[in-house]
């Protein structure tokens, strides 16, 4: 085999992995769909979207799951809201300002973060912060949006912060040295320099962030509460998307309505996700640096 | 110290780590002249540059012996805030390094940190400086697009012109046209030229023709000590170190 065939060889063995796992994710999508779109005919879809109830196993059955979708959406916006300025803000920190020796200890630690299954935090939401959260607020739960939102922002802050600190590191030492060379100090370089030079970065965190909240099952199971009602405050329990598929999986009967309601919350949360990584894909390319001199 | 010295260099040794980059460097540098640093590569000059404005500071692990005045005072006393040397003493890199800001931002960007400035009294500031860069006439009707999109050279202009904005008394440039053509090169040269009348000007340099041609006083250095330090003239003509003669005339790299 000369060096040509092989090179071809090697180049269709890549391809093939390639391929594999975009075979796979094809056929994950083509389940998801085939099991969920059937619930159409029985049910229509904007009452499926909008519907306020959901009562699966009721006779005759409700399947509204906009209580489940606003729960979705409230948990992953306040997760957002908190996890945000710590992650970007620790990331700023480690490239820009810790010494050696700190930024080391932080930033495994935030590697941990990230390596903790999410049915430990899952756990520590449940028997830490929501006895605590009951007690401190004499709320009838601890089981709520707070809880869910806090917990969902400690597994989102890894996931910003590394991003972002990629997208910080690799804003060019010749804008820092400019800045500086202007007599600019390291906070006045960082916020007008650095930040917006490494925006479309931070911003692809954010969103790659959101979207890992927005999935997230475990710790939503466990700690929002469950209750597939619209919230009328922030401590009120709540039961968002992933939450009710993996909690009602388990009992729907093979292909009943309800199974198939299921499905069909999958592929509105498939939909979600998709549009988060699409807008980070975008903000990505669009925001993408135009790279220094064009010698 | 010499009567129209604006920086006077005591006996400077300067460390990266273990490393000794400088050795006994010893020179004053005269106001509203052009001085040229030579030598070959690796031999310190770019660090005595950044010496001079405190730019080394931003390495970890550098150490700095001995003092440096500028208009007297040493920069390195421990209660000098390096920033308010910067201000004063700006600097050219050797790659254009434009802001990815447009072009009037690029240039209003110090001006803005330093001092209370309203929008027309900036407005003519950036007029001014990108005149005094000999720019103007190329930007005037772009200053609100991207400094990205300037050519090489005129990106090189753009970041003299910032630099100048700032009203520094000395403008320190690291090979500032080596990555440029030669009518982008004589361009700046020209304004060189035209800046020592208000600037002290040092300039690095690996282009014999170019430090002869723009320089009043030229410095030779090999493995970070200064061999020959004398008017330019008298560098390029009659050297009185054999070193410095082989290095000019490239009898050695
Ligand atoms: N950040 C650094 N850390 C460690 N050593 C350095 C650093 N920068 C420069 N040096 C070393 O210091 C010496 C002088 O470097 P310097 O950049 O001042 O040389 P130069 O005369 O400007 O060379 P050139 O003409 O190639 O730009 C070299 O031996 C270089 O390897
Ligand atoms: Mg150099």
């Amino acid at each position: 085999m000369n060096r040509r065939q092989k090179e071809k060889l090697i180049k269709a063995i890549f391809f093939v992995f390639a391929l594999i796992s975009v075979v796979i994710l094809g056929l994950i999508v083509f389940s998801l769909f085939r099991e969920g779109l059937p619930l159409f005919k029985k049910v229509n879809i904007y009452d499926f979207i909008f519907g306020l109830e959901w009562y699966p196993t009721a006779d005759p059955p409700l399947f509204g799951i906009f209580t489940l979708i606003v729960a979705s959406i409230i948990v992953t916006i306040f997760a957002t809201l908190i996890a945000v300025p710590l992650g970007v803000l620790s990331a700023v920190y480690i490239s820009e300002i810790a010494p050696q020796v700190i930024k080391e200890i932080l930033k495994s630690s935030i590697e941990l973060l990230a390596g903790l299954p999410s049915v430990v935090l899952g756990f520590f939401g449940m028997v830490v912060v929501a006895p605590w959260m009951q007690e401190t607020f004499d709320l009838p739960t601890g089981l709520n949006i707070v809880n869910a939102s806090v917990i969902l922002a400690i597994m989102a802050i890894p996931t910003i912060s590394s991003i972002a600190e990629d997208a910080l590191y690799a804003v060019s030492r010749e804008f820092k040295e400019a800045s500086y060379a202007l007599g600019a100090t390291k906070f006045e370089t960082i916020t007008r320099v650095i930040l917006p030079s490494a925006l479309s970065g931070i911003l692809t965190a954010v969103i790659l962030g959101m979207s890992r909240a927005i999935g997230e099952t475990m710790v939503v199971l466990m700690v929002a509460g469950g209750a597939a009602a619209l919230p009328e405050s922030i401590f009120d329990s709540v039961r968002p998307m992933p939450a009710s598929i993996a909690a009602e999986m388990g009992e729907a009967p093979y292909r009943s309505a309800h199974y198939q309601a299921l499905f069909a919350t999958g592929i509105v949360l498939f939909f979600m996700t998709m549009a988060f990584n699409l807008i980070a894909d975008y903000i990505s390319n669009k925001f993408r640096q135009v790279g220094s001199g064009t010698l | 110290m010499g009567v129209n010295a604006i920086i006077n260099v005591n006996d400077v040794n300067f460390y990266y780590g273990n490393f000794k980059a400088l050795t006994d460097i010893k020179m004053d540098f005269k106001k509203n002249l052009v001085t040229a640093l030579i030598g070959p590569s690796g031999c310190g000059k770019s660090t005595l540059l950044r010496l001079l404005n405190r730019m080394n500071d931003l390495i970890d692990g550098t150490k700095v012996e001995g003092e440096i005045l500028f208009a007297g005072q040493n920069i390195y006393a421990p209660d000098v805030d390096p920033v308010e040397i910067r201000k004063k003493i700006g600097m050219v890199f050797q790659k254009p390094n434009p802001f990815p800001k447009t072009i009037y931002n690029n240039i209003s960007y110090g001006p803005k940190l330093m001092w209370n400035l309203s929008k027309s009294d900036i407005d003519d500031l950036v007029e001014q400086s990108l005149k005094q860069a000999v720019l103007w006439d190329e930007v005037k009707d772009i200053l609100n697009k991207s400094a990205m999109n300037l050519s090489g050279g005129q990106q090189q202009r753009l970041c003299i012109a910032r630099a100048l904005a700032m009203k520094p008394d000395v403008l320190l440039m690291d090979e500032p046209t080596s990555a440029l053509d030669p009518i982008s090169t004589a361009k700046i040269e020209e304004l060189i030229d035209d800046l020592k009348k208000n600037y002290t000007i040092i300039i690095v340099t690996h282009n014999m023709q170019q430090a002869a041609r723009i320089s009043d006083e030229t410095a030779f250095f090999y493995i970070g000590k200064l061999i020959e330090y004398n008017k330019t003239g008298k560098i390029f003509t009659k050297p009185d170190v054999q070193h410095t003669e082989d290095y000019i005339t490239g009898r050695f790299g």
